[in-house]
């Protein structure tokens, strides 16, 4: 990385004896799009306060853009945030809300005015919304309003705080496009907030998985999603299966032996298992369900799974399953065909590419 | 809103009103209606007669010294209402953000002595403020001459007792309109760029507008009729509306006159509350053409 925008390093917060942050050491590059993820109360709203300053931090230091900013109050930040609930003024008009900021920089008007011009265009909001207040505008449009506000004096950093998480799954999605759209045109660094991991893989060059106040893992969308650190951030998306099983090194590989997977050759690669099962950590292999696929009599794939049909959810795009096996229940997704290829009840065999297996931590 | 507007034609939730408007009516518009009838009649030897003539009301109407004392409560009346919003203002911001630790307790001790009784607490700034009083006999502890606060009995006691009765009513709605704004919206304002002070006048005060309106006319209506703080404050030297009232009943036994300087007093709040919604009224709508 050139020159992070944000460097946080060694953070702690305490609220009492109550410890939120453990150790948070995390850079963000410019321009970067980075989501902090995990389940309520990890961590991640209180990291995102701290770098607003709305809340100190108990230990350690803070860099933005280049200046210390454990003196510095939320006022004077190269930061913006926009809020879970938005907070738009409800007492000024959509022009006074967006151009709000510029109003405190006591900037003239008429620059101003063509600030907020220039941010109702980028967030396709009708000109006719100036006059109007907050109340009056859809979910959807309350939101790009906020997100106008925020953006309105080009800080170099924009916090974001689980903006969406109020809004129907269909304005989710296309807001989501838009956002991105949005981060590549304006080329801010955004620091994006959720518990969605799906969101977070959507929108995010990198994502940091948090959970009791500690990183867990902090990498790129591909990373996280093929290869988690752990059972945790494993099981953080859809319905993983991570099946308990003994891994064991073998030269410069792996050999791993699982209940459930029938394998001529269980060999994996080292870079198939997590660092902390390699260190010697109890394992569990994922499987994410789209990995698997269902056997034709007498076709065979590197490992097997034998089963009978629990259940199955026709999704549109895919088919799910629900298999038991071996005294455990596998989750598969195949794509989707007007004929089912298996019912409740039938008797399946499911395969597996041995390079599709990794180790975490259990 | 359809909702709204339908609940006006379910004759169940009309017939739901009955016992308010039986009460308004029985308690509230019957008495005035009496009142302005009593105006239209005279007195004879202490003895209230029919007359049914303007006797009384060209009598109000050519006495300048009850228009002065009119004049006066309604002065005194703002400016009480003033003084009361100014310092509640503060005090309720206060209380929910810097002392907020604390803000039950101080909302304890502000209802123990909002529910003492008024004239406990008048007669005892009665005390306070005597020139050998609490007060004096501290500062001439400390080094200033006798006496050194020679307020009692003048209209600026009256104005003490006043605010101190009256400030109360300001703080709670004010706290309460207050309390019911998103702390979000400040944290908004702070990351916008605002000061504490810049972000309690964008969006705190705005926001608390109705708790500071519904606080200042019940503070206003209030001290238009207050009787006790004149008499044993002020000394009875410049007495108020509700003194001249209760003396035309009770002293003077003119039924008809204090009928008619009680419609006099309930018009001058009434105009006040008129103009001063008007002027919010239009404040809000120049805030929307803005």
């Amino acid at each position: 990385m050139v020159s992070p925008i944000i460097k946080a390093t060694g953070i702690d917060k305490y609220y009492g004896t109550y410890r939120a942050l453990t150790d948070i050491s995390l850079e963000v590059a410019n321009g970067e799009f980075l989501a902090l993820v995990g389940p309520s109360g990890c961590g991640k709203t209180t990291l995102l306060k701290i770098l607003a300053g709305f809340e100190d931090l108990s230990a350690g230091s803070l860099v933005i853009d280049g200046e210390d900013m454990t003196e510095i109050p939320a006022s004077a930040r190269p930061t913006r945030m926009v809020f879970q609930k938005l907070a738009l003024f409800p007492h000024k008009t959509v022009a006074q809300n967006i151009g709000f900021p510029l109003h405190l920089a006591k900037r003239p008007k008429p620059e101003i005015d063509a600030a907020v011009r220039r941010m109702l265009e980028l967030m396709h909001l009708k000109e006719s919304y100036l006059n109007r207040y907050p109340h009056e505008l859809s979910g959807g449009e309350q939101q790009r309003v906020a997100l106008a506000r925020s953006m309105v004096s080009q800080p170099p950093v924009l916090l974001l705080d689980e903006p969406m998480s109020a809004l129907d799954a269909k304005l989710k999605k296309s807001l989501q496009a838009e956002l991105k759209h949005l981060h590549r045109h304006v080329g801010t660094s955004f620091v994006h907030v959720t518990h969605d991991l799906e969101e977070a893989m959507m929108l995010a060059d990198r994502i940091c998985v948090m959970r009791a106040g500690k990183i867990v893992q902090l990498g790129e969308p591909s990373e996280i999603y093929y290869r988690p650190a752990n059972a945790f951030v494993a099981g953080f998306i859809g319905d993983t299966n991570l099946l308990p099983a003994e891994v064991t090194r073998e030269g410069d590989a792996f050999r791993f032996s699982c209940d459930v997977l029938d394998c001529p050759n269980p060999i994996i690669a080292a870079d198939q298992v997590a660092p902390g099962v390699a260190a010697g950590a109890d394992a569990a292999l994922m499987i994410r369900p789209e990995m698997l696929r269902l056997l034709a009599q007498g076709e065979s794939a590197d490992c097997t799974i034998t089963g009978t049909v629990n259940e199955f959810f026709i999704r549109g795009a895919s088919i799910q399953y629900r298999i038991a096996a071996a005294g455990t229940e596998i989750v598969m997704d195949i794509p989707g065909t007007s004929t089912l290829p298996a019912k409740q009840g039938d008797p399946v065999k499911l395969g597996l590419a041995l390079g599709d297996l990794f180790a975490v931590e259990a | 809103m359809a909702e709204i507007q339908k609940s006006w034609r379910d004759g169940a939730l009309r017939l739901s009103t009955l016992p308010l408007l039986l009460l308004m009516g029985l308690f509230f518009v019957i008495p005035l209606i009496m009142t302005a009838l009593l105006s239209f009649q005279g007195t004879q030897y202490y003895r209230l007669v029919w007359t049914w003539d303007l006797k009384v009301w060209t009598d109000v109407f050519s006495q300048v010294h009850y228009w002065t004392i009119m004049w006066r409560t309604l002065m005194m009346a703002l400016v009480c209402t003033v003084l009361c919003t100014i310092l509640a203002i503060p005090i309720a911001y206060g209380m929910l953000h810097r002392l907020s630790r604390w803000s039950d307790h101080i909302t304890l001790l502000m209802v123990f002595a909002f529910l003492t009784d008024a004239v406990l607490k008048t007669f005892g700034w009665v005390l306070f403020l005597d020139r050998s009083g609490v007060l004096n006999g501290t500062l001439e502890a400390i080094g200033f001459p006798p006496a050194a606060v020679n307020v009692l009995f003048t209209p600026n006691a009256t104005m003490i007792g006043m605010v101190y009765n009256l400030l109360p009513y300001t703080i709670f709605t004010i706290a309460l309109s207050m309390a019911r704004i998103d702390g979000d919206l400040v944290l908004a304002a702070r990351d916008a760029g605002a000061s504490r002070l810049r972000a309690f006048i964008e969006v705190t005060l705005p926001l608390a507008k109705p708790g500071i309106w519904a606080g200042a006319v019940l503070v206003f209506v209030l001290s238009l009729g207050v009787f006790l703080e004149p008499k044993v404050m002020g000394g009875g030297t410049s007495p108020l509306a509700a003194e001249l009232i209760r003396q035309s009943f009770e002293t003077r036994v003119n039924w008809p006159l204090g009928a008619a300087l009680t419609l006099v007093l309930i018009v001058i709040g009434a105009a006040a509350l008129t103009v001063a919604g008007a002027v919010a009224l239009w404040q809000a709508r120049r805030v929307v053409n803005d």
